[in-house]
């Protein structure tokens, strides 16, 4: 490849970040590129912002995207792909964002007050050059709950054009980094449909 | 063993673990701490197997002087620990380092923790190579990460030294592609033969003298070391000189700032800095830019050597002069930023439109703090902190440890205080002495199980002495849940080989004027106890029986047995009351707002049942 391809994914801690993250990493490894990924731990299972930036590459790069570089976020809570999309977002920047908020302890307690999820949206579409918002919780509903939003999420990026790894080579990862992959890539076709219906 | 040497995706830290397992480690020490922890957890994942040994030490300090032990024996030595766990094991260090390694070799990785992502303050624990003596290795990659492991094992078991090597956050927990050797099954030498004279008295200045040879003679030998990489042609117009993971930043930053003529140092060993490489280096560019994570550690030792050079012309940048911070993490940006300013050039990523988009986009934001788990107990004791404060008036003052119930500080500010490894109890031995004074708070303090064991014990004992007038709570989990469920002593479960070693008894050889076991899964006797114990004067210690969810979600508890909870709206007071989502605050309970009613997110409750207790009108039910 000649330019390197950075994807973010933004969410919070217990939404199966990483999980995606790693997914993508060995997905690009079945194309022979050369992925750096860079987690964020601690927070991870505590509720706070987790980005997990993956950088691929043919040679080996700095684990962390510099500011407005990414070629593609993946955002699986919106305040998070917001939070992300400022820093590391630009116009070359396709965002793949869930509407599913996940409130802040402030939020709860009315000390703080959490945008409406269309504002948010609207200032993702003000920085990135494409968003697809994409609500998961009817398709989940039906797979098996939020607890499976990171699959159906890696199936609405696989329908993206320019992407460096295809829907095989996601779908071939997951059935190998899975734990339970038959509902994993039932939940990822859903993803694959619904992304379809929204980019037409 | 491990017959798979495919190249493959490693972290950092397993990366240096693997290194040192195909180097030859017999033995490996470690004390659980963010970055740190994944080196010996992957080497305790192929210990057995390979026949060596690997253990979660009681501390760092302990870590460091059992690994040290077994160096002398003979055997490759290694010891691993986060940033603050150095400054624990730095007692020992700083006089160790003037006694011999053993002929195995002796190795320890520290891992920093620049901007404090999941530490109590920023540090660069480099200074400690510089003053224990020591050599000091930073890698930059994966692949060097591991490959910097053997060679530190090499300079150790030449020049007989300790051998440091620094990672840092993004290194340990990021992943890249590592080409792997096999791992032998490793043989040590029979009988064991101690190494002798292993003190510095009655001359310690000699032995450091003499250390001071020795790190002059390693500066030479890292002179030839190919970790080192120097890439400049003749006169450029900017070098940087980057350690660590700030190699990848400082490379990428010269590919972007589009001048023609720039070049590169990259140096992973910092200290005794090789000499050689850096005159040469200084001789060819006009401008230098130093990038490294957190304190101006290399850039102060050049600037420094800089003055033993005749006709050093070039302009040294970094963080002395402000163009790269002295705080937080490095980046990418701000070695473009840094390069720029060195250069005169003008910097703006953005142009002003950009810029006011983000800038509204900004006031949208809200912040996500940390909270604790679904149904952790540790938000029941803080709740029955914060209920027992509205009883007392505010007259009660908590001392805070490390470890989950850190997050105290975000609840409430149920705890005042956030240091070090055990420094809640002593704080808390020192209050509670000043009554005589006129304090007239009482006064408390929190820790875990294995911060307990770890750091507490002496403080206690102080408490006890001086007639102090505190509480200790003992929050105890049964696991190292912050770091991820690493075993310590205090477990009724041990490992093979391994032995229980009881908090409880501990406690009650100290011999408190007060000590009851609490079950903090039960909120109303857990408001009750805490309430009825802290009044009273004397050492007070309660060991509250504690559940980590996740810990018991990992060990495979369902929660289907136990009935849901759900929200009765009849009963609910609504937004009039809103105890429960706005103030109790377990993230299984959110708040709908057309109906002004809280819900139970199924898939996050644990139907632990504490918030039926938090409810004031009984609106909370399970069953």
């Amino acid at each position: 490849m000649k330019e390197d391809y950075n994807i973010l994914i933004a969410g919070v801690g217990g939404q199966g970040n990483l999980v995606c993250g790693r997914v993508l990493s060995e997905a690009a490894r079945l194309k022979d590129l050369h992925p750096v990924i860079g987690e964020t731990f601690g927070a991870s299972r505590r509720g706070g912002t987790v980005l997990t930036h993956l950088r691929i590459s043919n040679h080996e790069r700095g684990p962390l995207i510099p500011k407005g570089r990414a070629n593609l976020l993946l955002g699986m809570e919106p305040l998070e792909a917001l939070r992300a999309s400022i820093e590391y977002a630009g116009k070359q920047t396709v965002a793949v964002v869930s509407t599913a908020r996940v409130e802040t302890p402030e939020s709860l307690s009315d000390a703080a007050e959490y945008p409406p999820t269309d504002k948010i949206i609207e200032a993702i579409s003000s920085i990135c050059g494409e968003v697809i918002a994409i609500d998961p919780v009817e398709a989940l509903e039906k797979s098996g709950g939020l607890r499976l939003l990171n699959s159906y999420l890696l199936g609405a990026i696989s329908v993206l054009k320019g992407v460096p790894i295809s829907k095989d080579d996601i779908r071939e990862s997951i059935r190998r980094t899975l734990q339970n992959p038959d509902l994993n890539l039932a939940t990822f076709d859903l993803g694959v449909t619904d992304a379809l219906k929204l980019s037409r | 063993m491990d017959d798979d040497t495919s190249p493959r995706l490693m972290s950092g830290n397993e990366a240096m673990a693997r290194g040192a397992l195909e180097a030859g480690v017999g033995f490996c020490t470690s004390y659980p701490g963010t970055p740190s922890t994944g080196i010996a957890e992957y080497i305790m994942s192929r210990a057995e197997s390979i026949g060596i040994h690997a253990e979660w030490s009681v501390n760092e300090k302990v870590a460091l002087e059992a690994a040290a032990g077994a160096s002398w024996a003979g055997i490759p030595s290694l010891c691993s620990m986060k940033s603050l766990g150095l400054n624990v094991a730095s007692d020992s260090l700083l006089s160790m380092n003037l006694s011999e390694s053993g002929d195995g070799g002796f190795v320890i990785i520290v891992g920093d923790d620049p901007r404090g992502h999941s530490t109590s303050t920023e540090q660069d624990s480099r200074f400690y190579a510089k003053a224990a003596l020591l050599p000091l290795l930073e890698p930059s990659g994966y692949q060097e990460a591991k490959d910097s492991v053997a060679y530190a094992f090499d300079i150790s078991r030449k020049y007989k030294v300790p051998v440091i090597i620094r990672s840092t956050t993004r290194l340990s927990h990021s992943r890249g592609l590592v080409n792997l050797c096999p791992i032998d099954i490793h043989d040590f030498p029979r009988p064991l033969k101690m190494k002798e004279n292993l003190f510095n008295v009655p001359d310690p200045h000699l032995a450091r003298r003499d250390l001071r040879i020795k790190i002059r003679k390693i500066s030479e030998a890292f002179d030839k070391s190919t970790f080192n990489r120097l890439r400049v042609k003749k006169e450029a117009e900017l070098l940087t000189i980057a350690s660590g993971i700030c190699q990848k930043y400082a490379e990428e930053a010269m590919e972007e700032i589009g001048v023609e003529n720039t070049g590169t140092l990259g140096l992973v060993t910092t200290h005794p800095l090789p000499k050689k490489v850096v005159a040469k280096a200084i001789k060819r560019a006009q401008n230098i830019l130093f990038l490294e994570e957190t304190d101006p550690f290399v850039e102060d030792a050049i600037r420094s050597f800089s003055t033993e050079l005749i006709s050093v012309s070039c302009k040294f940048h970094g963080k002395q002069n402000d163009l790269v911070p002295a705080h937080g993490e490095i980046n990418t940006d701000l070695a473009i930023q840094g390069a720029q300013k060195a250069l005169g050039l003008k910097f703006s990523r953005l142009d002003e439109k950009e810029e006011k988009i983000r800038e509204s986009a900004r006031k949208l934001l809200i912040r996500r703090p940390l909270t604790f788990c679904a149904g952790c107990t540790h938000r029941n004791v803080y709740w029955a902190v914060r209920k027992v404060k509205q009883r007392l008036g505010g007259k009660l003052f908590v001392a805070g440890d490390i470890g989950c119930y850190s997050l105290g500080v975000f609840y409430d500010e149920a705890i005042s205080t956030l240091f070090s490894m055990g420094s809640g109890i002593g704080i808390a031995s020192g209050l509670g002495q000043l009554h005589s004074f006129g304090l007239d708070s009482r006064i408390a303090a929190v820790a875990g199980d294995s911060t307990f064991l770890h750091a507490c014990i002496p403080a206690l004992i102080n408490a006890k002495h001086k007639n102090a007038n505190v509480t200790l709570m003992i929050l105890d989990n049964s696991t190292t849940a912050m770091t991820g469920f690493q075993k310590h002593p205090g477990e009724e479960d041990q490992p093979e080989g391994q032995r229980m070693v009881s908090i409880e008894k501990i406690v009650q050889a100290i011999d408190p004027d007060f000590y009851a076991v609490g079950d903090a899964a039960d909120l109303s006797s857990t408001i009750a106890l805490i309430h009825s114990t802290v009044r009273k004067d004397g050492l007070n210690v309660l060991l509250f029986k504690s559940i980590c969810r996740l810990e018991e979600q990992r060990m495979g508890e369902s929660y289907t047995e136990q009935g849901r909870v759900y929200i009765d709206s009849d009963a609910c007071h609504g937004e009039s009351c809103k105890i429960c989502a706005a103030q109790f605050g377990c993230v299984a309970i959110g708040w709908h707002d057309e109906t002004a009613r809280p819900i139970i997110y199924d898939h996050v409750c644990v139907r632990c049942g504490a918030c039926v207790i938090v409810c004031p009108h009984d609106a909370i039910k399970q069953g």
